[in-house]
């Protein structure tokens, strides 16, 4: 800024900034941020309820209004009651487990063990690679005819004959939230273990001498001091679980029949199997609807959290 | 009192090494299936290691020539083996958009957030509100919507296309963790150069990036892990080797049921490696930005 052409610059630039005002820098600075953002989220959203009351499909060239009967349609179809029915099967078990799972490993990462630094760095892998990757990986090592787990089961005499893992029903949601869970607890787990490492040591420390044992120990010391964190996971993991997509996709497509149809996945295949862009786009704001909700519930918890400082 | 100490420890040793192995087997296992010929693989059961391990998969890839294991089998393996040639083009597409995508996070959230973590002005809390909310916006709530909006744009099939919608959704978060970081840094340098005559663009250039680059890190790391793996945008708007990026490629490899494991394992190691090295060498921003966005609103 010594030179003079530079200084003239910046006085011309100091003009500038000062006509321009406060707001005027501030709006200035956030609008391409924003735009972006609202080009693909807000608008996408009016979009899809301004579709949602058409009919809109891509063969027919007029799109007429028709009130609510692309809803009415969507929910009518047979498979919505199932899709629904298997997202929340997919909640109810893959929210809880990916939690504990995640809460455990922070338990035993948060120990003074050699070698454990090892571990920091391990955990973070399954969260790191594509989820597709992570999907096929586990879909060859799942596989009913030549899967290596079967293989490995097989060769210690544990199973007679090959297990049907992502063919049969009832086996194949259970392993895709299996795979989920591999693949998502890493998230959980380290927000534990930055909110363990936040407890005075002093604490644990003084309930030891007062003898309380573990269990107790865990009840009265670590779990107050994770309660947030655990909310926060609880409802992160809910909107996670609710969306899953790209696991289906290269798990089992949806099936056997609809045995893993979640609902991401009904709407993914309503829109662009069928191209019906109505009655997608009716799912699709049924979906952000009730993931709002959580949106909402996830907002209030951080807010209140951060209140008292 | 000590033995039980030790007792302890070397329970915590075993889970450790547990854990270690149900993190890392289905890594090994890829790898050592990319690295064998497609009977040995689907022998019953395969072998846990190759007795002979090959790179011929790994080269069929990249310059196209038949492994020998496969010459006799071409004829059913034809058509199949022909997709996984665009490997190396959805590599270099992934990384074209992820870069992208970096590059636009860092500019504009960094403008972005300097406002929001310095000025006071009116909407300022309606605009923050917004931010915050569309960052856990799920992209299959409002996929139907953007692909037909990419469509009217003229945007379908492009890179470009990709960089912009996955800098529409890695922004918030970018923002969110540099608002953050921002405000953690002392105002008073800032004072002093603004006193000094700087304008707030010179401020944030010489006095605030340099000290923000463990924030800049963070999300550069997280916008490129995001963009590069990201699969239901790029399936939905993409068609042709030109936009494909590489988890689209190894999905529609993959779900045909006539495709080789063993090229299929050769696409997996092939998409992870980016992801881990970035992941690995980001390591400790990425952890603290995590907790840090996650947890503080």
């Amino acid at each position: 800024m010594a030179t003079g052409g530079g200084a003239v610059a910046g006085q011309r630039a100091r003009a500038r900034e000062s006509r321009l005002g406060r707001r005027g820098y501030s709006w200035m600075t956030l609008a391409p941020a924003l735009a972006l953002v609202a080009l693909f989220t807000l608008f996408p959203v009016g979009y899809a309820a301004w579709t949602s009351v058409h009919r809109h499909v891509l063969v027919l060239q007029d799109r007429p209004y028709v009130g609510l009967r692309n809803y009415q349609n969507a929910i009518e179809d047979p498979l919505f009651a199932d899709a629904i029915k298997s997202s929340l099967i997919f909640v109810a078990f893959a929210v809880p487990l990916v939690t504990i799972a995640g809460l455990l490993v922070a338990l035993l990462l948060n120990q003074r063990v050699r070698g454990f630094a090892i571990l920091l760095v391990l955990v973070l892998l399954p969260w790191s690679i594509p989820t597709v990757s992570a999907g096929i990986t586990w879909r060859l090592l799942l596989h009913g005819d030549f899967g290596a787990i079967d293989g490995f089961l097989y060769r210690i005499g544990a199973i007679d004959e090959y297990i049907q893992w992502l063919s049969s029903p009832d086996l194949a949601m259970a392993s895709v939230i299996g795979v989920h869970i591999w693949r998502e607890f890493p998230l959980p787990a380290i927000l534990f273990l930055a909110a363990l490492q936040t407890i005075p040591p002093e604490l644990s420390e003084a309930a030891r001498l007062d003898r309380a044992n573990g269990w107790e120990r865990f009840r009265y010391v670590t779990l107050p001091h994770l309660k947030a964190a655990l909310l926060i996971v609880l409802v992160y993991e809910t909107i996670i679980a609710l969306s899953v997509f790209d696991l289906v996709y290269v798990l089992t497509g949806g099936g056997p029949g609809s045995a893993t149809t979640l609902f991401s996945w009904f709407t993914y295949t309503a829109t662009f199997k069928y191209l019906n862009f109505g009655q997608g786009a009716a799912l699709s704001f049924i979906m952000a609807a009730v993931l709002l909700v959580f949106i909402v519930v996830y907002m209030r918890i951080v807010r209140v959290r951060e209140e008292p400082s | 009192v000590r033995r039980r100490r030790r007792i302890a420890n070397t329970l915590y040793a075993c889970a450790g090494v547990v854990l270690a192995l149900v993190i890392l087997i289905p890594f090994l296992f890829v790898l050592s299936a990319s690295l064998q010929t497609e009977s040995e693989l689907i022998r019953r059961p395969p072998p846990i290691v190759s007795p002979n391990p090959t790179v011929d998969n790994y080269e069929y890839v990249f310059t196209g020539n038949v492994p020998a294991a496969y010459a006799s089998r071409e004829l059913l393996r034809g058509t199949v083996t022909q997709d996984v040639r665009q490997i190396p083009k959805g590599l270099r597409n992934s990384f074209i958009v992820a870069l992208g995508t970096v590059l636009i996070n860092l500019v504009l959230a960094t403008l972005a957030a300097y406002t929001f973590a310095r000025e006071r002005f009116r909407g300022r809390h309606a605009a923050f509100f917004f931010i915050l909310g569309s960052r856990l916006l799920p992209s299959v709530a409002v996929a139907v919507p953007i692909y037909v909006s990419l469509r009217s744009l003229g945007l379908l099939d492009s890179k470009l296309g990709l960089v912009l919608i996955y800098s529409a959704f890695t922004l918030p978060f970018s923002i969110w963790v540099l608002t953050l970081y921002f405000r953690s840094l002392p105002a008073e340098i800032e004072e002093a150069a603004r006193i000094d005559g700087c304008t707030r663009i010179e401020t944030l250039r010489h006095v605030v990036l340099p000290l923000a680059a463990p924030g800049l890190a963070a999300i550069g790391a997280f916008s490129f892990l995001f963009s590069y793996s990201e699969f239901m945008f790029a399936l939905f708007t993409t068609e042709t080797p030109h936009a494909k990026t590489i988890p689209v490629i190894i999905a529609s490899v993959s779900v045909n049921p006539d495709a080789s494991y063993t090229l299929i394992a050769v696409g997996i190691v092939l998409s992870m490696i980016a992801p881990i090295v970035f992941a690995l060498a980001f390591r400790r921003y990425i952890t603290s930005g995590l907790v840090a966005s996650l947890t503080r609103g």
